[in-house]
């Protein structure tokens, strides 16, 4: 986790040199402000909405910031274009939105998605009609408006920057002093409810954090993209950790990085929007944490998944051998490609390469004969399946220890000594037909086979 | 599309004169409402099967990246085809369903990898795409037609001047050949500037072109003063058309898989158990929600038309339990709102009050400078109608209203109250302790209730002669005695056949 914060850091601090020696980037003023507040954006975001992604209110943020526009528009209206009049009254509208969202919630049966959609749509109309009406007027003062529905990153001044420092650093240490609270909250309101926590308030919070979060995000991304910088980073960072201070800050390096870096690609060429680039890079990073974040990246499971299939197909050729030859004298019995094919289909070429490549079985004609060694595998794995079969079936009456049942697995490797030893010693005293010489087959047997 | 509109003209012209349908359509509220309420009527009918599968808001993932189907299909038609598309282009409005579809595609695909939650997948798979559609448009694209607001807004209101015109008697086309008296030629010195000639060196050539050679259509021609007498035409907006595709594929669309429709959203896996193929029926249901997102779009924008497809559903589910009446319903509602919308666009709410009157007052009151006409979005309106439609039934719904269940409530706590009092009574009007139980002074104490409401529940009961007030103490009635005992047979019968 650390190495990879760091890795992060690293390759944050690389591309700046980078994107001046190879792409080209030349950089000015106004470059350096857009690309800081675009990191400080992701930071704020980041955090935040790790708890929007933990509610399942992931599109919470797409109504939310939606629903800001009409307080952008009315405080346009009473006050000018002050741009901290304009986020306060940004603020005030989502805020209601959120409020009529539960609210709707609470007194109908209306689901959750149905609601917010609901409020997106009415209130991004409200705005788009107030729109309308501000640019009815004929001075020409409102220019600029509209940017906060497609953000404007360009127009970022330092002035802005620092707004957007204060406010968020001040959500954070609202966010340090409840921490507790709403990490209950999120992962088991209900638990937090009966513990004596005021729910209702801590939601209401927590989504006014959110709404704070969205509100300082607009003008970079827009109404329309914020959603994606606030929930990519959470969610890329969700596939490294389990932790929720973890996970809060990898989501704030994340945020930082695509903040950085998508603003300073977008000055490659002047034709590029900021804030779409920056939802490019999040989403890469979303990609490459997917794919390769350990234990649960979709490589891994792939890698995994054809590890164990491998492994089962071996497995069970093996033992259809066995038991074939076996049925039909001795452990040296040829047995016919026909029959391995017939039973064990597209597995059992995948087996019978496998089984050849470990020299346990060799061609003889049309047929496959065990080798030496072939033969002691597949012995040993009987023995196996034996052991299975009794402690799935006495492990009670035995007293042995619970495992899980997994016939992949060497089952000695799973108990200890004495109880391998107390299962042995059962096999041996029942009667003859769980002998490895009698094959055997338990209608519960890892092949399903039935020959 | 032409010809269809042309069908319907003929089958119009029997009722109306020719002069009368132009005159009706040129008025920008007639088909300014036209086309909202195909849209509203569309949107209405699919956003209900949305709603009751749970996935409203994938209508608002689709309508955002619809635009990144517009961009990719006019980039191919532009560049490799060398076409120049309009908006209500076929190819267009396939590639943009394709793009909707390809959104449901890539949400579940996130969503399937096990990784991610269902509504984080939809909040990443479309600020994505609809990031590419903005980088793409405003880096490789340099068109009116297709800029950002017009994705955002969309204007109903001029959707009555995007005409197609067509001809219905006295046609004539006019060809105009470079040899025409008619033509205007010009002749122009070709290798002059290249290498430098006098017009008049007998070196130079000359070419002659013609700028006003070519084929005119009958109304084309009139325009250009080609005509002596004028055609009979009918201006035909082409919105209209398109909508009325897309509602008409909408209707057919819901009357034909109605069953499969309601049964695979109300049990997916009876449906599927039952061989109806809920999954290719959920992919149908897409791709018409694409389409008319993107018939949509023009008129009224990529975020509004969500509201058509969520509000007017959301308004219905508050009035009914069936799900033909919500249709019906839910459409209605859309139909309303796209109605009275354009009137509260120009300021005039429902023909009740006038917002201009309210903006006189606020600038007064306040001491603001706002404009005092208020004349606003078409569209935005037309949302905020059916919005306040939507409040309406939250409200006043005789089902699930607020009002209805404040008062079923009420009533509830009513009749509990009374029936604890009265129980109260008759366990203890008999007993030893009676003189505190029971003495109305004290009664409010032992239900932790306060003096008034005893007082509203005791008044209640002794006019319905429930119970006595005998020397400060309350006792039952006979009538109320009865009411006890029958209440004990009836609802405590479990209780008694215990003990």
């Amino acid at each position: 986790m650390w190495l990879l914060i760091g890795a992060m850091a690293l390759l944050a601090l690389l591309f700046v040199p980078f994107s001046q020696l190879v792409l080209g980037v030349r950089y000015n003023y106004t470059l350096r402000t857009v690309a800081l507040g675009g990191t400080l954006l992701g930071i704020v975001s980041g955090v935040l909405g790790c708890f929007a992604v933990l509610r399942r209110e992931s599109l919470m943020g797409d109504a939310l910031s939606h629903a800001a526009l009409p307080g952008v528009a009315i405080a346009f209206l009473v006050a000018g274009r002050e741009l901290g009049v304009l986020l306060i009254g940004a603020g005030i509208a989502s805020w209601l939105g959120v409020q009529f969202i539960y609210a709707v919630l609470k007194t109908t049966r209306i689901k959750q998605d149905t609601a917010m959609g609901t409020v997106l749509a009415a209130w991004f109309a409200g705005g788009i009609a107030l729109l309308a009406y501000i640019q009815s007027r004929s001075d020409a003062s409102q220019a600029g408006l509209d940017t906060f529905i497609f953000g404007q990153a360009a127009a970022i001044r330092s002035r802005d920057v620092e707004l957007i420092a204060i406010v968020g650093l001040a959500a954070f240490v609202v966010l340090a002093l409840f921490w507790k609270e709403f990490k209950l909250v999120t992962f088991d309101a209900e638990f937090a409810g009966a513990n004596g926590f005021r729910v209702t308030l801590l939601n209401s919070l927590l989504s006014t954090l959110i709404v704070v979060a969205i509100v300082l995000g607009l003008q970079v991304a827009g109404v329309i993209l914020m959603v994606g910088m606030l929930i990519a980073p959470a969610i890329a960072a969700r596939q490294w950790t389990n932790k929720l201070d973890q996970m809060v800050i990898l989501a704030a390096v994340f945020g930082a990085f695509a903040g950085g870096t998508g603003a300073i690609l977008s000055a490659l060429d002047r034709n590029l929007p900021t804030g779409p680039m920056i939802i490019v890079v999040a989403f890469l990073l979303v990609v490459f944490s997917v794919g390769f974040a350990p234990g649960r990246g979709l490589v891994w499971t792939l890698l995994r998944s054809r590890r164990d299939r491998r492994r089962f197909a071996a497995q069970t050729l093996l033992e259809d051998l066995y038991h074939y030859a076996l049925d039909h004298g001795s452990p040296q019995q040829p047995v016919p490609n026909t029959f391995l094919l017939g039973v064990g289909g597209g597995t059992a070429t995948l087996g019978l390469r496998q089984l050849q490549d470990r020299d346990l079985i060799q061609p003889e004609g049309d047929n496959w004969v065990l080798t030496e060694e072939g033969i002691r595998a597949a012995a040993e794995q009987a023995h196996n399946a034996q052991l299975w079969d009794v402690y799935r079936q006495y492990n009670e009456e035995l007293d042995l220890p619970l495992i899980a049942e997994d016939r992949q697995k060497n089952i000695r490797t799973l108990l200890p000594d004495e109880a391998v030893a107390t299962l042995e010693r059962k096999l041996e005293s029942m009667p003859n037909s769980m002998s490895p010489g009698a094959p055997h087959r338990v209608p519960q047997h890892a092949s399903g086979v039935e020959i | 599309m032409y010809q269809l509109e042309q069908a319907l003209i003929y089958l119009l012209l029997n009722f109306f004169g020719r002069e009368e349908i132009n005159l009706f359509l040129r008025d920008p509220q007639h088909t300014a409402t036209i086309v909202g309420t195909l849209i509203a009527v569309s949107g209405a009918l699919l956003g209900t099967f949305l709603l009751l599968r749970g996935m409203a808001l994938t209508s608002d993932a689709i309508s955002h990246t619809v635009l990144l189907g517009i961009v990719v299909a006019f980039m191919v038609m532009t560049s490799l085809l060398g076409m120049d598309p309009e908006m209500s282009s076929p190819w267009l409005i396939i590639g943009a369903a394709a793009a909707g579809v390809a959104t449901v595609v890539l949400t579940e695909l996130i969503y399937r990898s096990g990784l991610v939650k269902q509504d984080a997948a939809l909040g990443l798979a479309f600020p994505l795409l609809f990031a590419v559609a903005i980088i793409l448009v405003s880096r490789f694209v340099d068109d009116v037609h297709l800029d950002e607001d017009a994705v955002m807004v969309g204007e109903i209101g001029v959707a009555w001047a995007n005409t197609n015109s067509h001809c219905m008697s006295n046609c004539k086309t006019v060809t105009i050949t470079p040899d025409d008296e008619r033509a205007e030629v010009t002749r122009q010195c070709i290798n002059c500037r290249s290498e430098g000639l006098n017009p008049r060196d007998e070196r130079a050539e000359f070419a002659e072109s013609c700028s006003n050679c070519g084929t005119y259509t009958p109304s084309q021609a009139w325009r250009a003063g080609l005509l002596d007498q004028e055609p009979d035409l009918v201006f035909w907006p082409k919105s209209v058309t398109v909508m009325l595709v897309m509602m008409l594929l909408t209707v057919l669309f819901v009357v034909l898989f109605y069953k499969e429709l309601k049964l695979s959203t109300f049990d997916a896996a009876l449906a599927a158990a039952l061989g109806f193929r809920p999954g290719l029926l959920h992919y149908g249901l897409m791709v018409m929600v694409s389409l008319v997102a993107v018939g949509a779009f023009d008129a009224v924008g990529s975020i509004l038309v969500i509201a058509f497809f969520i509000i007017p559903p959301a308004a219905a589910y508050l009035l009914t339990d069936r799900l033909p009446v919500m249709l019906g319903l839910s459409a209605l509602i859309g139909a309303a709102g796209a109605f009275f919308g354009y009137d509260l666009a120009r300021g005039n709410f429902l023909g009740l009050v006038q917002i201009d009157g309210g903006l006189v007052w606020l600038n007064r009151v306040f001491n603001l400078n706002l404009p005092e006409t208020w004349d606003s979005s078409i569209s935005a309106s037309m949302v905020l109608m059916i919005f306040f439609f939507f409040l309406m039934s939250w409200i006043f719904s005789p089902k699930y209203g607020v009002i209805s269940t404040m008062l079923r409530r009420n009533n509830q706590r009513r009749i509990f109250s009374e029936q604890v009092v009265l129980g109260h009574i008759y366990n203890h009007q008999d007993a030893a302790e009676e003189a505190y139980e029971i003495a109305v002074p004290t009664l409010h104490e032992h239900f932790h209730w306060s003096r008034v409401k005893m007082q509203r529940v005791l008044g209640r009961l002794r006019a319905l002669q429930l119970v006595q007030v005998k020397s400060d103490h309350v006792l039952l009635t006979p009538r109320g005695e009865q009411r006890v005992e029958t209440f004990r047979h009836t609802q405590l019968a479990g209780e008694a056949a215990e003990s």
